[in-house]
């Protein structure tokens, strides 16, 4: 075996922490995509915006400096979620509405002509406003998180990322338990099933998409927060994240928030346990033979059959 | 089907029509501005990353680029053409290889009058930019490392670094000489983790090519991978389980290097326990040190092209006032220096002719004046385009700040060789 048992445990639990941020990115995607079939080729971008919230929340500004190098990064990419949530409102008010919901129904393809438009077009304007706002430098929050693990035997796990782990499993968790059982959760997943029966049922469609992109990209720019506190970036970072993100929102089923968490999680694993047998450079080459693999023997993707819808 | 125009769609068509009508008014106008500008200027071309990953290099150079062509410009122009002033044409080469091609042919086919040019950072955007400039027989400068740069044959690229192979081939020599001195015991072993892009490939291929075994040493971590890393865990992990003397690292972008230095800290083979040996600008960045910790970085050695040295003490000042960066870099003095050497072959030329301007470059041998000042060693340009006699030059973090120390005449700083 070309491995050790420790470098086995070593990569599983890299895999597993790295995988529980995009497992969260995977998320929020993963409810704009189950709520309003909408494919979101900005959704990297609103994770930057959660990046460099976090970013200027302790460093930048220094609103939470008071924290310590600590608690702060972890508090700034909770609260990153609703800066980036208000955003998201914004732009969907104002721009997303006119391509998606009931104003939508009627046009060519659904909207979904204008909807691939616009999300790209939201995508240039957030990569070069933010290469305008925040420069080109890149940045990242300083924190003897980065650095700094707990040791069980002979392995390591970064602090940064178990932190990292535990509020993924815990948004991801609460925004699961909101969707699933509560009345505004209910008439979002209904608006999404059937548009026009929910709407007779007197469900604001709109509302429920605006909430449910807001809450989509609120949720993955936590996600950034967190990666912000290990990652340094820039305003063209999302690119690499965007990919990862739909493969395992497919991975998972499309329209399932658990089949997404789940998809972003397996990707984590995959792409750092296969430097085990494979070359490193083909690392995220293994995450799509196992992509293909997967659509190939189960189109449906994991969990697809469990929910085809949120 | 028939359509039937809206109102908006009649104000939009207004609108536009207003707008072309006044572009018609509008563009004589600058067309004469302009025929008189060029009769006073002369037009050169900076193709860098603006944006994408490596936009922060492209601003350095850019910076660099324009400081000179102020010096210039102040100090009276190109004498030899009348004191024509030096016009700097700037194109973004993006993110990818296909970007920056674009870029050199929109820049090709929308100014016929440039006379040279310089970039384009990444050894891979350079390859892609160079097929054009070639074509258009361009003079282009270039800093970027790769031997592949002017193994084509091409009569129009000038390669102002040391290529990937002379920096392979002296910077172990040298670290290991370092270590010895100053250790007493010579290093046998060694890991290597880098990235797939072109000039750290170009690097290591003498190195993989029997370079180690010559050196007596013992390869026991070779690590490739492709940018941006995600996580640096498995890579480090590698490093813990073979332990080498010391660790040549090869990122080219900040990012990935951050990755690295902080897990290798985290797997308490930080700060000095494994030596790290680098090459390349990025590892001596000033954000680097904002993004990490100095103390992460402290000891850090890497070879580099170009950094500033002794007897630049004053170019050092002025661009640091200029501009507000901590320090300069290889970016902003190579942005500088490329300028004045395409001034220098103006003057030498004495046309604005890109034929001749190539021509002067080919035979231009300056061992002094502000073009000069900004290189180790002369410039002078063999028959494939790179520079003669050139030596390489290590920085060192030292107290927070990347300071050259080797070699010793060109030296601000004493080298050491971290021990722990």
């Amino acid at each position: 075996m070309p491995f050790s048992l420790t470098d086995f445990l070593q990569a599983l639990a890299a895999g597993i922490l790295v995988g529980s941020a995009y497992a969260l990115m995977c998320v929020g995607l993963g409810i704009i995509f189950g709520a309003m079939r909408v494919i979101n080729f900005a959704q990297g971008d609103f994770m930057m915006l959660g990046m460099y919230a976090a970013f200027y929340l302790t460093t930048g500004f220094g609103v939470l400096a008071f924290l310590g190098p600590y608690a702060g990064p972890i508090v700034a990419a909770f609260l990153a979620g609703p800066i980036v949530y208000g955003v998201g409102w914004i732009t969907h008010r104002f721009i997303m509405s006119r391509v998606t919901g009931v104003g939508a129904a009627d046009s060519e393809g659904a909207g979904a002509y204008g909807q691939i438009l616009v999300t790209l077009g939201l995508s240039l304007i957030l990569q070069n406003g933010g290469l305008i706002v925040f420069g080109s430098t890149p940045t990242g929050i300083l924190t003897p998180l980065a650095h700094s693990s707990w040791e069980i035997g002979d392995i390591l796990l970064n602090k940064g990322r178990c932190l990292s782990f535990v509020v993924s499993v815990v948004v991801a968790g609460a925004v699961y338990l909101f969707l699933s059982h509560t009345r505004v959760g209910k008439g979002l997943r209904a608006a999404a099933d059937n548009t026009e029966a929910a709407v007779y049922m007197g469900i604001d469609v709109d509302r429920a998409h605006r909430l449910a992109w807001s809450l989509g990209v609120g949720i993955t720019a936590v996600a950034g927060g967190l990666v912000a506190s290990s990652q340094s970036f820039q305003p063209y970072v999302g690119f690499d994240f965007v990919i990862v993100m739909y493969a395992g929102v497919v991975l998972g089923g499309l329209g399932s928030i658990l089949g997404a968490f789940w998809g972003g999680l397996l990707i984590g694993i995959v792409q750092q346990m296969a430097t085990l047998v494979l070359p490193y450079q083909l690392q995220n080459t293994a995450i799509f033979v196992v992509f293909l693999l997967i659509i190939f023997l189960r189109p449906q993707g994991i969990f697809g059959r469990l929910s085809e819808r949120t | 089907m028939t359509t039937t125009p809206t109102r908006r769609a009649i104000n939009a068509g207004l609108a536009l029509a207003g707008a072309r009508a006044l572009g018609a008014i509008a563009v004589p106008g600058l067309g004469i501005a302009s025929a008189a500008a060029q009769a006073k200027s002369v037009k050169i071309a900076m193709i860098a990353p603006l944006s994408g990953p490596w936009a922060r290099q492209g601003q350095l150079l850019r910076m660099g680029a324009e400081m000179a062509c102020d010096d210039i410009n102040k100090a009276g122009g190109i004498a030899k053409l009348g004191g024509a002033k030096l016009n700097l044409v700037v194109a973004d080469a993006g993110a990818s290889t296909e970007s920056a091609k674009d870029a050199a042919q929109r820049l090709i086919a929308q100014q016929p009058d440039l006379v040279g040019g310089f970039g384009s950072w990444l050894s891979s955007f350079t390859l892609a930019v160079t097929e054009v400039t070639e074509r258009a027989q361009l003079p282009w400068l270039t800093l970027s490392y790769s031997d592949a740069i002017t193994n084509r044959g091409f009569k129009f690229i000038f390669q102002t670094s040391p290529t990937a192979d002379d920096q392979a081939r002296n910077t172990l020599p040298t670290a290991l000489d370092l270590a010895q001195k100053v250790t007493g015991k010579r290093p046998k072993t060694m890991g290597i983790i880098m990235d797939n892009t072109a000039s750290p490939v170009s690097f290591v291929k003498p190195l993989l090519g029997g370079g180690i075994q010559k050196l007596g040493l013992k390869l026991l971590v070779n690590e490739v991978y492709t940018p941006p890393l995600s996580d640096a865990t498995p890579l480090v992990e590698k490093v813990r389980s073979n332990r080498p003397d010391f660790l040549l690292l090869l990122t080219s972008a900040m990012p990935d290097c951050k990755l690295v230095l902080e897990k290798l800290d985290e797997f308490n083979l930080g700060k000095g326990k494994v030596p790290l040996v680098g090459n390349g600008a990025p590892f001596g960045v000033p954000e680097l040190a904002k993004t990490i910790g100095t103390d992460l970085l402290e000891g850090l050695l890497f070879s580099v092209a170009n950094w500033p040295m002794k007897g630049q003490e004053k170019f050092v000042a002025d661009f640091k006032k200029r501009t507000g960066e901590p320090w300069v870099t290889q970016d902003g003095l190579c942005g500088y220096g490329h300028v004045q050497i395409l001034k220098a072959a103006l003057d030498s030329a004495g046309a604005a002719d890109r034929l001749k301007v190539a021509a002067a470059i080919r035979a231009m041998d300056l061992t002094t004046g502000p073009a000069a000042a900004c290189f180790p060693g002369p410039i002078k340009f063999d028959a494939k385009g790179r520079r003669e006699d050139v030596p390489i030059l290590f920085a060192q973090w030292q107290k927070g700040v990347p300071v050259t120390v080797f070699p010793s005449n060109l030296a601000v700083a004493k080298p050491f060789w971290p021990t722990v």
